[in-house]
């Protein structure tokens, strides 16, 4: 009974582990994924004059998980005539916790919306510029740090667990 | 909302107190008369679908002021102007009436006054928010919506090497309603065709507003169709749709039926479409919005030797006016155009004055009309 009680224990919280080290994986996998829609989306603006709803939904054909829904949500909020700028925050509200970002992330990624839609081609096409410069510096960041956080929770799982044992026997 | 809505006593003094609207509160009280008949109950629910459907196009305030109209049957509407600053105005075929907050008529200094913020987001919701897409259409200063509604846009205006870039500043939005009439067309078509329905060159003229587009749209769709009591039969018509509002397109598709022979090319500069039709789809008839520029006048002259039949429009409000205007001057002397359908608001939009047989001088419709002068 005790030896079972002992390996529920290592595999529950070494489980746990596993799974905060996972999110942490996927943070930079996620903003991966934002930048190359950012790619699109500047693409879909600048040389396809694609209105927004019509470049949302083709971002959510070519975007993975999260991101489909995110684009799908925001593709919903403009046909029922939602400015461009209050349907990027109202789903970044409504579907950052489906994501593995952080706070900061959702920062740099705000900033898209502020005037989204709003100016010409060239102006638009400067401001997508700027967020995927910020958005890559930021993944380059997030890269190393999540690689040796992610390490340290999958081995910090099994240890603790291991640990209450040690301290419980 | 329910046919109390639309029956629901509203303050009829408004309305009385402004001579110039009475029609509105004898539309009013008519609609009272009505009591509980069905006619007035899907007469309300038409207008309210119809206003719904204008309305969003608009800021959350002016679409809110919009939606309480009840006085103004949205068939007689024909504009919906904002200007910055100053009351929200619908123009109907034949007044001008100022809106207060509530979508009653008022007077000038207690109508909803235009802020820029409602301007900002009328925009943003025409454009679906993506003012950039829009960039050409800003830069000639319309937008088309779907239903091919024509919005008219005034602004600060800049330039680059002395061409307009774009405009910005928005200050004025007016929102034309367009609307297909059927049928129309055929009591035209006999004085447009010779004894063998070959159509014939034909230049509709109007000034503004007086219903260009809307009989072209009709002369179009019956010749595609063909009119075999008249001896017309089916004929490709090539259309090219340079802002969009023949056939209404909204992303590619056309909310008009243009019949079944019609090739439209939208959002396309004259010149070009008339080269691109002609080469790759073989109209009959080439149809064409506005002739104004002299690069479309180049175009049309060039186009005749092909062997196609032209129809489009042009402003004027008559034969001597068409005749003076620069622009329009050499189809005239090179004698182009063999029909000239004069158009005019005298009886509301769209109503035909006079065609003329240019080759002879001679009016040909109303029929009456010239046998009364013979």
């Amino acid at each position: 009974m005790l030896v079972f009680a002992s390996i529920c224990l290592v595999v529950g919280s070494g489980g746990l582990g596993l799974i905060i080290a996972n999110r942490i994986r996927k943070r930079p996998v996620e903003l991966r994924q934002f930048l190359t829609a950012l790619a699109l989306l500047d693409t879909e603006i600048l040389w396809g004059r694609t209105p927004l709803p019509e470049a949302f939904a083709n971002l959510k054909e070519r975007t993975d998980d999260s991101w489909r829904d995110f684009f799908g949500e925001l593709e919903e909020r403009l046909k029922r005539g939602e400015a461009a700028g209050y349907a990027w925050n109202q789903t970044i509200k409504s579907l950052d916790r489906s994501f593995c970002l952080k706070p900061e992330d959702w920062q740099v990624i705000r900033d898209i919306g502020k005037g989204l839609g709003r100016s010409d081609r060239q102006e638009q096409h400067k401001q997508i510029q700027l967020v995927q410069q910020q958005v890559s510096l930021l993944k380059e960041q997030v890269s190393t740090w999540a690689e040796k956080q992610a390490k340290m929770w999958s081995y910090l799982g099994f240890m603790s667990g291991i640990a209450a044992v040690i301290f419980l026997i | 909302m329910s046919l109390h809505y639309q029956l629901k006593p509203k303050p009829l003094t408004t309305v009385l107190k402004r001579p110039e609207n009475q029609s509105y509160s004898g539309k009013a009280e008519n609609m009272g008369n009505m009591g509980n008949s069905g006619q007035a109950k899907n007469m309300g629910h038409e207008w309210e679908s119809k206003w719904y459907e204008i309305s969003s196009w608009f800021g959350e305030k002016v679409k809110n002021v919009l939606n309480s109209i009840r006085y103004i049957p949205f068939t007689e509407v024909e504009e919906i102007r904002l200007r910055i600053g100053q009351p929200l105005l619908i123009r109907t075929f034949d007044r001008d009436v100022f809106l207060d907050s509530q979508g009653n008529p008022s007077s000038i200094d207690k109508g909803y006054r235009v802020a820029r913020e409602d301007i900002v987001q009328t925009l943003e919701r025409m454009t679906q928010s993506s003012i950039y897409a829009a960039e050409e259409e800003l830069r000639q200063g319309f937008l088309t919506l779907p239903g091919g509604h024509r919005v008219g846009i005034t602004g600060e205006v800049v330039l680059n090497k002395g061409q307009i870039q774009t405009l910005k500043h928005i200050s004025g939005i007016n929102l034309r309603i367009a609307r297909a009439v059927i049928g129309r067309a055929i009591e035209l078509l006999p004085s447009l065709t010779d004894s063998k329905g070959e159509f014939k060159h034909t230049l509709l003229i109007s000034p503004p507003r007086a219903g260009k587009t809307t009989l072209l749209r009709d002369l179009i769709r019956s010749l595609s169709e063909g009119v075999p009591h008249l001896g017309i039969t089916g004929q490709t018509v090539g259309v090219i749709d340079e802002r969009g509002e023949l056939a209404g397109s909204w992303q590619g598709n056309p909310v008009y039926n243009l019949g079944p022979r019609t090739d439209v090319l939208d959002g396309c500069p004259k010149a070009q479409g008339l080269a691109i039709l002609i080469r790759a789809m073989s109209p009959t008839i080439v149809a064409m919005d506005e002739l104004g520029h002299p690069d479309d006048v180049t175009a049309v002259r060039d186009a005749l030797r092909t062997g196609v039949k032209i129809i489009s429009t042009a402003h004027a409000s008559t034969l001597e006016e068409a005749r003076k205007r620069p622009a329009l001057r050499p189809l005239f002397e090179d004698g182009v155009f063999e029909r000239l359908v004069v158009l005019s608001r005298r009886k509301g939009a769209g109503t035909v004055e006079v065609v003329y047989d240019l080759n002879t001088g001679k009016e040909v419709f109303p029929k009456t009309r010239s046998e009364v002068q013979c």
